[in-house]
């Protein structure tokens, strides 16, 4: 009787431990590490580019997903809580895989679950990819020229200063 | 071990009656291989209902397009390989765009200069500003830069690349996607998204390069512009000013910003005439220390 009720609370015991996890993590998501891949990246205080900055993000830096919405992923960096693209993340959206090669490559017999996966992305990285292959004779590389300028925020404070600028 | 199942009662019953509002993360859910059979099938049948016909585009999307439609326009116009010209004119365009509708795009504003004397501007989709030397000589002054600057970045906050995008682009994928048209472009769905992209970038650059913009959202820009300079600082009336010295007629700019005697007229009329404040003398001294 008494390793019966001794069996009995064991099962309690996992099982309440059960629902305070599921309570902790209602998703089944373990907290999960993201690296910032883009360069001038800010927090944002909401999921939108029209919202106010939080802080900067330097590239590289390490992440904490809170959550997501739509495009977006509320991360935790430094303890400043905002939100990011998914666009800016590495693994801040499910990973495609061979996009490219079935953008750039022959005729595909029936629509493919990636091919699916694509569509619903709109205009990618790998979107892009496969045009610059088919159009070679575009000057990207002048592109990414041009993006890698960036103006140090002091000395566009000193420039504004100088010439009685708000 | 009643007193871990307390401690596991309060553990689960805190957070309930305290009323924590724990993020709930949105599970990624694969689905079934018969679902996602079923899902490509209705794809494949009807065209693909996730690529939607004329929907927004995301920031990301819009940054994307933008950089091919620059990729284009650089494979026609060489940069001008002057770092403290790039650099000045970067200067002056953030800082009219920080006072914008839309200060902070995907990746932010970039500007560059266009090593040709045929004047004109071009806003790509996004944030990319490319501005050639022969439109950056009309402007006697930096306020005058600024004011041809913030023109531009208005049509990038109003997203009017974008509104170039025939409508009839995106039903094309809802009709060929799927069909065997579709696979003749090599691949499906994929292919034509790329199609879409590719006929996407194509709308962008005819209406920056020959159509130009329409006469209502020209308008919009001059209005926005105006209030943006204003707020930064310079002198309001130096888009009317550049605008005056535009009107002679001609190709490149003449032609898509067309600075006709009543836009020129409606630009002066949202604008005083204000005294040169104490830094407009700087301001013009530094425009003309750089070599354009």
């Amino acid at each position: 009787m008494r390793t019966r009720m001794r069996i009995q609370r064991r099962w309690l015991g996992a099982a309440l431990l059960g629902v305070a996890l599921l309570v902790a993590f209602p998703s089944g998501v373990w907290p999960q590490n993201l690296t910032v891949s883009l360069s001038n990246q800010q927090l944002y205080s909401q999921p939108g580019f029209t919202s106010p900055p939080v802080a900067p993000v330097p590239q590289g830096a390490q992440v904490s997903l809170i959550s997501r919405e739509g495009d977006w992923v509320q991360v935790d960096y430094q303890g400043k809580r905002g939100w990011l693209h998914k666009a800016a993340v590495a693994g801040g959206g499910p990973p495609v895989s061979g996009l490219p090669a079935l953008l750039s490559g022959g005729p595909v017999r029936q629509t493919t679950h990636d091919e699916v996966a694509l569509a619903g992305k709109g205009f990618t990285p790998e979107v892009e990819a496969g045009f610059r292959q088919k159009n070679p004779g575009l000057n990207y590389a002048q592109v990414d020229e041009v993006e890698r300028l960036q103006v140090d925020p002091a000395r566009l404070q000193a420039f504004l200063q100088e010439g009685g600028l708000n | 071990m009643r007193r871990l199942a307390h401690f596991l009662i309060l553990m689960v019953g805190l957070p309930l009656v305290a009323g924590f509002n724990i993020p709930s993360l949105p599970l990624p859910t694969p689905p079934l291989p018969s679902q996602a059979q079923k899902a490509a099938e209705v794809v494949t049948k009807t065209g693909t209902k996730a690529v939607q016909a004329a929907r927004p585009l995301s920031e990301a999307e819009e940054y994307y397009l933008g950089r091919a439609v620059a990729a284009r326009l650089l494979a026609r116009y060489p940069l001008y390989r002057n770092p403290e010209a790039t650099l000045y004119v970067n200067q002056v365009g953030l800082a009219v765009a920080r006072k914008s509708s839309r200060p902070n795009p995907f990746r932010g504003y970039h500007f560059a200069v266009l090593d040709t004397l045929e004047p004109n501007a071009f806003a790509c989709p996004g944030g990319l500003i490319l501005v050639t030397r022969g439109l950056i000589r009309m402007c006697g002054s930096e306020d005058e830069l600024a004011a041809v600057l913030a023109h531009e970045v208005a049509h990038v906050a109003h997203k009017d690349g974008l509104n170039s995008i025939s409508q009839a682009r995106w039903s094309e994928v809802l009709t060929t996607a799927g069909t065997e048209a579709a696979r003749q472009y090599g691949g499906g769905v994929a292919g034509a998204v790329l199609n879409l992209f590719k006929g996407a970038v194509e709308d962008v650059f005819r209406t920056l390069v020959v159509t130009g913009y329409s006469r209502q959202a020209e308008e919009a820009a001059d209005r926005e512009a105006v209030s943006m300079l204003s707020r930064t600082g310079y002198q309001p009336g130096a888009l009317a000013a550049v605008l005056g010295k535009m009107s002679g007629g001609g190709g490149g700019i003449f032609r898509t910003h067309p600075p006709t005697g009543e836009r020129l007229a409606r630009v002066r009329a949202l604008t005083r005439e204000s005294p040169p404040g104490p830094k407009e003398k700087v301001r013009t001294e530094r425009f003309q220390r750089v070599k354009f």
